[in-house]
């Protein structure tokens, strides 16, 4: 019997070359799948939950999943996922039929699973009445066709972090400590150039709008007077951005950067963030939201830092922040997964939850400004006061079925603003029409 | 002829060496039944279904709705995506050639004997076993052109701070220099297993032959690891075309998507906005440019060799 040729090491690795070609293309393909992760589903004594959380919010989500299980003997599994992967890991999880019972979501992200009918009405777990306990917009963004999907978890904000050694040394005393007295644009902009010529270390301010975070440039819009859509919001309102008021929001935004008072190296497809850079001292100060407190507090090591209000044009504004706890369509285990959102959002439950993470309850029987705030109990009466001039047309355009496209085109408009130099009144003509085609 | 062939068929030998031969199939086929299952199910059966998911509209959620061509359609006119291909076709141009080069180079100079060879080695091949995502997070802040080591370095030496995060062209350059750092421990390798291959006997009759030390290398060296470097060229082709995490991590695709690389712009598009379908269309777009890159790479290989 012949002897078959054995292939030389030259036609192996040619063979390994264009088989490789195939085989590596193809997992390309599939790289930006994520994992599929292990199961999701739960037996009938059991439920997992899907989320991402810094360490006081995993903390605080576990202490009231085995306060459920001591109540019901139900054990709720959490399953931590870092934030940038948990829409993907929730997504894959719900499409290939092994979705967890629950899992936690940012009001800005609800709307591409309440557009698509993804997640289970809970109406009947909810005790009569519980929908009146909720600030209503808020209770709003966790419908689907009028059905409540969720509960809304808690809230946050931004306001203004700063530094008190650089305030000092450029001499700025007068810090506003009441939302009325909240620098206007100019007055804040004179802040911004005293620091700038102090001669300080690092740029004078960052605003939070990186990444997902491009939304937050629509809290400037609000404060000049502006919103995204006309009456009639996301769904029949006509686009506005471009109005007046959003021109002087954009040219507002814009002249952070071209007057060198905002960080040129923050822009807006950074991946890096103002609260990355604060601790170092390079920052005077940072737009941030409450929910940083913790992390702040321990990574700050060498400074102290105060909180102001963010500043104010035409109207007091703020980005709307925080997340809900929903149950996906295809839940295993629904039934009782409505019953343990019930519970996290219990009066008592978000009183410990907000405490232990700084973070504002949704419940309009939950005083935000009576909580014992385990960590800078000092700066949250800023967060809370600033938090009441989330404007509602805004929470109805971050909760819209469209907002990630919303988001998606403010973040390509922004940077080629900020770092192109593309005109303040070529972003908002650019931004109508993308917002437009959404709609359409 | 005929009739002694079927003559010797049905004589006993050639019964023996059917049965023979069926054995042999049977036990070829069991040896790759498992690589064939794996690679249907994780290989041929996703590039399948990528392929019908690219002509629909399709979020992820309720059923693919068929859009004829309508996502290719899309992609000839989006500015996103020729961006996003040129950046990618900018990283490969840059990455592959000074990796290859930067990997022969150390495995020309640790194939010799010298101290510390071992330890060099493996010292040269430790970013590749690091995670791009936690050597992304380190490159970031190096890189930060407000604080970073780079410019720190760079200033110290009396040059000027290069704008790392701020201008397109230089965050290109971060990236290309992560990327061959991370990439040029595995060519060396690779490069150091063919020096070892080729014998001794060669460089023996080109040193009686008076050959310098770059002519054996040009002529001897060089040739013999035609396949090593085909080998090569083709993988580091396809892993540039690949590269995601560290873009996300160090530069998020910014400034004004200087860096933003076609895989990027894929996930944005399938995973952020839920156009599984365009993004399913990308993605074979991107599997055909790579397979074109990879045969004209085979049929130059090919001529090469017969010449």
């Amino acid at each position: 019997m012949p002897t078959p040729p054995r292939p030389s090491r030259r036609s192996f690795l040619s063979a390994v070359g264009v088989g490789g070609a195939a085989a590596l293309t193809g997992t390309a393909l599939s790289a930006c799948g994520g994992s599929s992760g292990s199961s999701g589903g739960s037996g009938s004594d059991s439920l997992t939950m899907v989320l991402w959380g810094a360490d006081a919010e995993v903390a605080a989500f576990q202490k009231i999943a085995d306060a459920f299980e001591a109540e019901d003997g139900t054990k709720v599994e959490l399953q931590v996922q870092p934030y940038s992967q948990v829409l993907s890991k929730v997504d894959s999880l719900l499409q290939s039929n092994n979705a967890p019972d629950l899992f936690r979501v940012s009001y800005t992200d609800i709307g591409r699973y309440t557009g698509v009918g993804a997640l289970a009405d809970i109406s009947s777990a909810l005790p009569s009445g519980f929908a009146d306990s909720f600030n209503p917009a808020l209770w709003a963004a966790v419908q689907a066709d009028g059905k409540p999907v969720g509960v809304p978890h808690h809230t946050d904000c931004s306001a203004v972090l700063y530094h008190q050694d650089h305030f000092a040394q450029a001499g700025i005393s007068d810090v506003p400590t009441t939302l009325d007295a909240a620098w206007t644009w100019d007055e804040w902009t004179q802040v911004l150039e005293q620091l700038k010529g102090a001669n300080l270390p690092g740029y004078p301010t960052a605003v939070n709008w990186q990444a997902a975070g491009a939304f937050r440039w629509l809290s400037f819009l609000s404060q000049a007077g502006g919103s995204t859509y006309g009456p009639g919001g996301p769904t029949g309102g006509e686009v506005t951005i471009d109005s007046d008021a959003g021109l002087k929001a954009m040219t507002y935004a814009q002249g952070l950067y071209t007057k060198g008072l905002h960080d040129p190296s923050l822009l807006v497809q950074a991946a890096n963030y103002p609260d990355d850079v604060f601790p170092t001292g390079k920052l005077s100060t940072i737009y941030a939201g409450d929910f940083l407190l913790p992390a702040l507090s321990d990574s700050v090591k060498d400074f102290e830092f105060g909180a102001t209000f963010l500043p104010k044009d035409s109207a007091a504004a703020t980005d709307l922040g925080g997340n809900a706890v929903v149950v996906p369509e295809n839940a295993p285990n629904a039934e009782k997964a409505a019953e343990f959102a019930a519970f996290l959002a219990s009066k008592q439950n978000m009183i410990d939850f907000c405490q232990a993470t700084t973070v504002l309850p949704t419940r309009r029987d939950v005083e935000a400004d009576e909580l014992e705030y385990a960590v800078r109990p000092d700066l949250m009466p800023v967060f809370v006061a600033q938090a009441t001039t989330i404007p509602e047309p805004l929470v109805e355009t971050c909760t819209s079925a469209t907002f990630s496209g919303v988001n998606q085109a403010l973040q390509q408009e922004l940077e080629k603003c900020f770092s192109s130099g593309q005109s303040p009144q070529e972003t908002v003509d650019k931004l109508a029409a993308d917002i437009a085609n959404l709609k359409a | 002829m005929l009739g002694s062939a079927t003559a010797l068929e049905g004589a006993p030998g050639a019964t023996k060496a059917r049965k023979r031969h069926r054995g042999e199939a049977l036990v070829g086929l069991t040896f790759v039944t498992p690589a064939v299952i794996v690679f249907s199910v994780f290989m041929f059966a996703p590039l399948v279904m990528t392929l019908y998911y690219s002509f629909t509209r399709y979020s992820g959620f309720g059923d693919a709705q068929p859009n004829g061509g309508a996502n290719y359609a899309q992609i000839a006119s989006d500015p996103l995506f020729w961006r996003s291909l040129g950046n990618t076709g900018i990283f490969a141009l840059a990455t592959v050639p000074l990796s290859l080069a930067g990997g022969l180079g150390l495995a020309l100079l640790l194939n010799r004997a010298m101290p510390a060879r071992a330890l060099l080695r493996a010292l040269f091949y430790v970013p590749v076993v690091v995670s791009a995502a936690a050597a992304g997070i380190v490159a970031r802040w190096i890189f930060n052109e407000n604080f970073g080591v780079a410019n720190r370095i760079l200033t110290d030496l009396g040059l000027p701070a290069v704008p790392w995060q701020t201008s397109g062209p230089a965050a290109m350059v971060s990236i290309i220099i992560m990327s061959i750092w991370s990439t040029l421990g595995f060519v060396m390798v690779v490069y150091l297993a063919g020096l070892q291959g080729i014998p001794s006997e060669v460089y023996e009759a080109s040193a009686l032959d008076g050959a310098s030390r770059w002519r054996t290398t040009r002529s001897i060296t060089w040739p013999i690891l035609a396949p090593t470097t085909f080998f090569l060229l083709v993988y580091l082709i396809i892993s540039t075309f690949q590269v995601f995490d560290l873009v996300i991590v160090m530069t998020g695709g910014g400034p004004a998507n200087a860096t933003t690389l076609l895989v990027n712009y894929a996930y944005t598009e399938g995973f952020e906005q839920q156009r599984k379908g365009y993004a399913a269309a990308l993605g074979v777009v991107l599997y055909v440019i790579v397979l074109v890159l990879t045969l004209v790479q085979w049929r130059a290989g090919k001529r090469r060799d017969l010449a």
